[in-house]
């Protein structure tokens, strides 16, 4: 029997995460930085807050929290929706300097697979760090999540997780096909968290970048979250905001699943699959 | 397994706005292949790799058909059916043991945990590569280590098509004999093509050396 019928994606998955676990593992300083940095970002935000006091200003008010509360949880939320849609790209562009990426494609690996675990360990780590925020949130912060509706925040967690996945995924066809100069990343890191409404509500951006805002599903995704987890928004408040995500989702993971093939086979008739 | 290539035809394009010249590497070039050893040899350029790469499936051929046992084979099928062992080691990942590295592999091309150490273990012992090597971090290893390592992945998918290229650089005598019996070996059942750059090493391996120049095969080297 030919082995390959064997591959499975349960099996390639786990495959993955060993390897990226083990690798991690190895540069040991780096990990603990990492969890440092978070810690420090979040330390920035609440003195912001505290400088502003308990004061909720006008755009906070259909959150019905302060400033620190808002960014608190837009971070942690972004931080790992955010996951799917800077993992896949760098993770490509490290397999393709290391010369991994036409060894791992060359055998009877399948693109979904390949998708599915590429970037599993990063969304196993990005879970850690949102366990993280979650206890500094509760127990250093005091941040009083009473209120949650967390079935409902559960849903945009999903449907919003699965867009930026999709986005990441757009985005490492750019990797396949251009090695270095992605757009997409470009516009994902410098845009997402001005325009989304990350570390301010979009209410205090101009009509005309509010426009655009309306046109990134970072805006829905976060809108619904901060509802749903500070004011408690059941479905019938946030089908708006879910309906645009599922939208969304609909078209850019078959699209995004379908131009990473493609992207793939355009590589391998121009023998530029190893190429970096 | 019986595999055919016929008028196999593939042109690197120039990149864009380079002002270069797109490079032909195969030119309707034939070739067929049983369970059995063939070598292959030509000088540097001559389209030793692009052949192999094609038949493996990691590149797409511009023109001709590959078919295997008969039936048209396209590069998904051929990634089934073919392990390619690359000329270079630069495709492993460098923090991680061997083993480790042979277990990810093995399952990307499906073999299980157990079966890829289990098969690991023999060949590293037919080609004299020690347990500690095994378990020691790839960018410890020598090059010649490196290059046994890369030979494992390929011989333990045991496939129909094996795809050696240079496979005896770096490897000293001991081991380049180990690697003549695994050859062997496998050729009692699979199709194995070997390129070498040394002819006697070539004609110990295989029952007949095919000679390729610019992209076609210049019948048997003598």
């Amino acid at each position: 029997m030919n082995p390959a019928a064997g591959t499975t994606a349960f099996a390639v998955v786990k495959a993955f995460i060993r390897r990226d676990f083990l690798t991690e593992k190895s540069y040991r300083l780096s990990f603990a930085l990492g969890a440092l940095a978070t810690l420090a970002n979040l330390a920035v935000f609440y003195f912001i807050g505290k400088l502003f006091g308990g004061a909720m200003a006008p755009q906070l008010e259909l959150y019905g929290t302060g400033y620190f509360a808002y960014v608190f949880t837009a971070m942690a939320f972004f931080g790992y929706i955010g996951t799917g849609a800077g993992s896949y790209a760098g993770r490509l562009r490290l397999e393709q300097t290391q010369g991994t990426l036409e060894a791992a494609l060359s055998t009877p690996l399948r693109t979904v697979h390949f998708l599915a675990a590429m970037s599993a360990w990063n969304f196993l780590f990005a879970t850690f760090e949102l366990l993280v925020y979650a206890l500094a949130g509760s127990f250093i912060f005091k941040l009083d999540l009473s209120a949650a509706n967390w079935p409902a925040a559960g849903l945009v967690f999903l449907l919003s997780a699965a867009c930026f996945a999709a986005l990441g995924i757009l985005s490492s066809c750019f990797v396949v096909l251009f090695k270095r100069g992605n757009p997409l990343a470009w516009v994902l890191n410098n845009f997402e968290g001005l325009l989304g409404g990350v570390y301010f509500p979009v209410a205090v951006l101009p009509g005309w970048l509010l426009a655009v805002s309306n046109l990134l599903p970072v805006t829905y995704a976060v809108r619904a979250f901060q509802l749903a987890v500070h004011r408690g928004a059941g479905l019938s408040e946030l089908k708006g905001d879910l309906l645009v995500l599922f939208l969304f989702d609909l078209v850019l993971l078959p699209a995004s699943a379908w131009l990473f093939s493609l992207a793939i086979k355009r590589a391998r008739k121009t023998g530029t699959l190893g190429g970096y | 397994m019986k595999f055919e290539a016929r008028g196999l035809t593939k042109i690197f394009p120039a990149p864009a706005f380079s002002g270069g010249s797109p490079l032909r590497a195969l030119e309707g070039l034939d070739l067929e292949a049983r369970p059995g050893v063939v070598g292959l040899e030509g000088p540097n350029g001559s389209g030793k790799t692009t052949l192999f790469k094609t038949l493996a499936g990691i590149i797409e051929p511009d023109a001709g058909t590959i078919l295997a046992g008969g039936e048209a084979a396209g590069p998904g099928r051929l990634r089934e059916l073919a392990a390619y062992c690359p000329s270079n080691t630069r495709s492993f990942y460098f923090r991680l043991s061997a083993a480790e590295n042979l277990r990810f592999f093995g399952a990307l091309a499906g073999l299980s945990t157990a079966v890829a150490l289990e098969r690991a273990k023999q060949l590293a012992e037919k080609l004299e590569l020690s347990s500690a090597d095994l378990d020691r971090r790839f960018d410890r290893l020598s090059e010649g280590n490196m290059q046994k390592v890369s030979l494992i992945r390929s011989f333990s998918r045991r496939p129909p098509l094996l795809l050696l290229d240079e496979p005896f650089r770096g490897l000293d005598a001991d081991s380049q004999q180990g690697l003549l019996e695994l050859i062997k070996e496998a050729g009692r059942d699979s199709a194995v093509l070997v390129s070498s750059h040394a002819p006697e090493l070539l004609r110990a391996a295989a029952y007949k050396v095919l000679k390729l120049e610019a992209g076609r095969l210049a019948g048997e080297a003598l």
